[in-house]
Formats: structure tokens, sequence, C-alpha cells
């Protein structure tokens, strides 16, 4: 691989003039945020577009454009239809079906947190803890991905140490948590959103003019196939302009874990469960499902459509595949390839560094609210628990419906869950391998809906919600997907050793079972273990 | 279609479109519709 890398000091000059407009724009925001006496009002009268790029940056991150993008480099442009799935269910059916309904349930209960959430609806204290349980064991993977994305584009981008990299995103990350609150206002969320809409345009444009046009590039993608290495040809693979093989194993590793795992997983992340329960009205929903369906299409788009294209610029310039020039890791097909086509000119490095700058800013972004998330699983919705169990001072009941004074204690224990949180997610990210953002991202997104979907899905449609079945479909959903994914799925089983370690004589089932993801297997375990247990009790109460 | 052969493919980008499209209209409709009296739940 050829060493990139922008000029330095054009970085340094570009960073400080980016930090001194994001600080502005905070204490711009702010100001107006304060003057507003009804800040509701405020929020209705604030412009659809700058809402809708700020819902747009705020959800999408590193993650799935260099994660996925680099998956779509490697497999193909099948991922197109996550695309569709993301349109599909993360904004319609997320923004019109749930997240009218959390904002309205939410409000009336009064909760902080998605496991607060889920507890005050069930009246249950198992349940809010439980699930704050499933979010610190699954959201560090996914932090940790979010995290090595933005690593690696600064690798690439300014050939410096991985490990530099990583120290020096793990500062900054800590500032942005402590001190972000001033700027992460919605100007600086639409700034990057704006940007990072832009620049992928630009991206693409770019690499189709460099290819020689819209059919030359595709065409030329598709007479590559010959040049699909040989293991992943026998997995299935029929080129990059090609969906996997039906029924082959890389059918179902592509459709199970990165279709289904990402494209259902994302309706019950707790960070965004969160975000509709702030959002002002139904109507911010509706106006933000406007833009955010154009966003989605160009943003992760023209990821899944470059990435595939780059094997053609790789293979006429080099002789090689992406994944071979970039020494076989997906995660660095994007990094590498924008550095390479804009590369040598100064327009094209002010693009690499203004893009590189806020791809940074929408990972911090996305990351800081995954850290609070996880921050508020740990202090608000575990430990005021623990701490009254312990001290006996209260009921578990008392403890869910809160009282001012834990309430303040808790916050302060959220404050510190978030910093042993970044302590964690920086271990994690020092020790991912190479092709695991796509994968990562999966996991957690497949463990949450295995477990909390059907529990969710119920107490937004249900009249009278189920306590016991909740209880017992969000237990079964976890168990379920745990067992699949630590000793059945044969990726996950090897990368983490514990199957190999418990039982090493032991015969485990091959393929299909070893590459079908848990979630397809926990969801529908999670879901027919709720209808049994709400049925049996309608019936019982009907007697 | 436009190089791409495999029709999975191109109904793949085709539903993308035709979805966003979806949401322009409706966010368009919907622009100063509160959306509470839709929810009966």
């Amino acid at each position: 691989m050829v060493d990139a890398g922008v000029n330095m000091a054009l970085f340094a000059v570009v960073a400080v003039g980016y930090l001194a407009l994001t600080i502005a724009l905070g204490i711009y925001g702010y100001r107006k945020t304060l003057r507003n006496e009804d800040f509701m009002v405020g929020g209705r009268k604030i412009n659809p577009v700058i809402l809708a790029l700020s819902y747009g940056a705020t959800f999408l991150s590193t993650a799935a454009i260099i994660g996925f993008g680099g998956v779509s480099g490697q497999l193909g442009m099948g991922t197109i239809w996550l695309v569709a799935l993301n349109i599909l269910v993360g904004l319609i059916i997320a923004f019109i079906v749930f997240g009218k309904r959390t904002r309205r349930i939410g409000k009336r209960l009064n909760a902080l947190t998605f496991p607060d959430f889920l507890g005050r609806a069930f009246n249950s204290p198992f349940i809010q803890v439980f699930s704050a349980a499933i979010i610190l064991m699954g959201m560090p993977i996914y932090s940790a991905a979010v995290l090595l994305g933005g690593v690696n584009f600064v690798v690439a981008s300014l050939d410096i140490d991985r490990n530099v990299a990583l120290f020096g995103l793990a500062i900054i990350v800590t500032l942005y948590v402590t001190y972000g609150g001033i700027i992460a206002v919605m100007y600086n969320d639409a700034l990057q959103g704006g940007i990072m809409f832009l620049g992928m345009l630009i991206l693409l444009a770019v690499t189709y003019i460099e290819l020689g046009g819209v059919v030359e590039a595709h065409q030329a993608l598709t007479n590559l196939s010959p040049q699909v290495p040989q293991p992943l040809s026998d997995a299935g693979m029929r080129g990059w302009t090609a969906f996997p093989a039906f029924g082959s194993p890389l059918w179902y590793t592509f459709v199970t874990t990165f279709l289904l795992g990402v494209g259902i997983g994302a309706l019950a992340q707790p960070q965004l469960a969160v975000r509709y329960m702030t959002a002002e009205s139904g109507r911010s929903l509706n106006r933000a499902l406007m833009v955010g369906g154009i966003f989605i299409l160009v943003v992760v788009g023209t990821a899944y459509t470059v990435g595939p294209l780059s094997n053609v610029y790789f293979f006429n310039t080099y002789g090689e595949t992406s994944m071979q020039y970039v020494g076989q890791n997906a995660d660095m097909i994007i990094p590498v390839f924008v550095n390479e086509i804009f590369g040598g000119s100064l327009f094209g490095e002010l693009f690499i560094v203004l893009f590189l700058l806020t791809l940074l800013c929408a990972a911090m972004s996305t990351l800081s609210s995954l850290l609070h998330t996880m921050g508020a699983s740990a202090g608000y919705d575990i430990w005021r628990h623990v701490r009254a169990n312990r001290s006996g001072s209260h009921t578990a009941e008392e403890v869910l419906h809160g009282h001012d004074k834990d309430l303040v204690r808790s916050m302060r224990a959220a404050r510190i869950g978030t910093m042993v949180m970044i302590v964690v997610t920086v271990i994690v990210t020092y020790y991912m391998p190479a092709n695991i953002i796509a994968r990562s991202t999966a996991v957690f997104m497949g463990l949450t809906a295995a477990a909390l979907l059907p529990a969710y899905t119920h107490v937004l449609f249900a009249k009278e919600p189920d306590t016991r079945a909740a209880k017992w479909s969000i237990v079964a959903g976890t168990v379920t997907w745990l067992f699949w994914g630590l000793f059945i799925q044969a990726n996950n089983a090897n990368q983490i050793g514990l199957r190999d370690a418990l039982f090493p004589a032991a015969t485990w089932p091959g393929v299909p079972y070893s590459v079908i993801d848990p979630l397809v297997i926990g969801l529908p375990v999670s879901t027919v273990v709720l209808l049994a247990f709400f049925l049996y009790g309608r019936r019982k109460g009907g007697l | 279609m436009l190089g791409i052969d495999d029709p999975w493919i191109w109904t793949g980008h085709l539903f993308a479109i035709g979805l966003t499209l979806f949401c322009l209209i409706y966010g368009w409709l919907k622009f100063n519709d509160d959306g509470e009296d839709d929810i009966n739940g």
C-alpha cells in the first residue's frame, strides 16, 4: 500500500478554523436558547433543513460510512438493500410508528432513559436493571466500532501511527463528552450534516468522473468479477455488481447479519429512543423524515456505491482489488480510497481535511450520545437500585419511580459511569482486529433487537402491557442471542474463543447454522415467548 | 441496467429511491401536522 497523507500544516490551519467556527456556532446557539423564554416555541420555529441535517449527522456515523462502505468494497453492491432498509425501518417505521408513540408515552411516564422507559411502562425494576445491563454488555462494542472508524480515517489521512491516533482521539472524546454540551447545538450538527451531505455528493461525482462515467464504471466493475478471490467465490460471491448466490454461506451472512441485523436492529436502539422522547413535537419527526430520507440515500448510498467502485480504481491503477491494496482490512477501503482520489492537489487535500474533520465531529457526537447512554444505564438505571437494596432505605418500586435526593446522586454516578465507559471503549478499540466495524455494529444492534424489540413494541401498542410476558421475552431473547452468538455462529464463536475454551472437543452445527446471525434466532424466540405469555395471561384473566 | 446485470441490485436501488420519495411526500404533506391525533394506543 502506498503511503498517503495530507500536508500537516494545511490540516492544522483548517482544523483551527473549523474549531473556531464550531465554538462560535456553539456560543450563538447557546445564547439563542437562553434568550428564548419558551424553548418549545423556539424549537418549532427552527428552519426544517437545519433540523433535518442535524438529525442526519446524529444518526449516521463512521460505522455506517467507513464500516459498511468497506464491507461493500469487499462484498459488492448488495448493501444497497441496507440503504432501503435503513430508510424503511430506521426512518419511516421508526419515526412514524415507534417515534411518535415513544415520545408521547415517555413524556407521560417522565422517563429519562430507555431502560427507565421500559421499567416504568411495565412497572418493573427488573426490566429496568436487566435492559440497562444489556446496554452495558453490547454498547461498548458499537462505540468502539465508531471510534475505530475515526482512527482509521486519521491514520490514512495524516499518515500517523494507529496508537497515536487512538490516544489523540480518546483525549478529544473525553473533552467532547465533558464540555461538548455547549457546542452540541443544532447549528453544529447541521454544519456537520451539511458538509457530510455535500462531501458525499462530491465523492460520488468525482468517483464516476474518474472511472469514465456511470455506465462505464458499473460495466468495468461487472467485468472485474473474475478477480473475486477464490475463498469468497466458493462462499457464494458472484461479483461486485451481483447479490451473493441464494442460500450460499455468504448469502446467509450478508442477509442475516448485515441487512437484517442492522436494518431491524435500528428500531430498538436505546440512544435513538431517547431522541424520540426529547423531540419537541410529532411534527418535528414528520419534518425530519422529509429531509432524512434524502440524507440517508445520499450519504449511505454513496458509501455503499463508492466502496465497490474503488475496486475498479485500484485495479486500473495498481492491478489489485481494494482488499488486496489495503492489506485485507475492509475498514481501510473508504479512508484509503478518499485519500487516493483527492490527494495530490490543494483543492483535493482541502477536501480530505474538511471531510476528515466532519467525520470526526459526527463520530464525536454519536460517541457522546452512546457514552452518555451507557453512563446513565450504569449510574441511573443500575446503581440506584443496588444502593437502595444495600441500604434497605427504599423498595425497588420506590426507586423505579424516583425521588429527588436520589436523582441528584445518581446523576453524579452517571457522570462517573460515562468516564469509566470512555476507558472501556478505548481499551476495546485498542484490541479490535481488522474487518470488525460493520460486524460490531451488527452485534450490538442484533442483541438489543433480539432482547428488547418485542417488549418495546408490546408496551407501545398493547392497551394493558403484560409485565410477566415482557420479562420472559427479554430474558429468552438475551439468552438465545448469547448462546447462538457464543457457541453456534462460527465467526463470533471463533473470535471470542469461549466455545473452544469450554468445550474443546465438541462438534458444533455447520453451514447454514454456523453462518446465521443470532438475531434471526433470538428475535423470533423472544417474540413467541412474549405472545405465549401474553395470550396465556389473557386467557387466565378471562376465565 | 446502467451496467448492472443482477436484477437484485438494481431493484434495490429502485426500492431505496422509491422509499426516499415516500419520505419526501409524507414529510411535505404532514409538514405542519403534529401527528398526535392518529395515535390511538
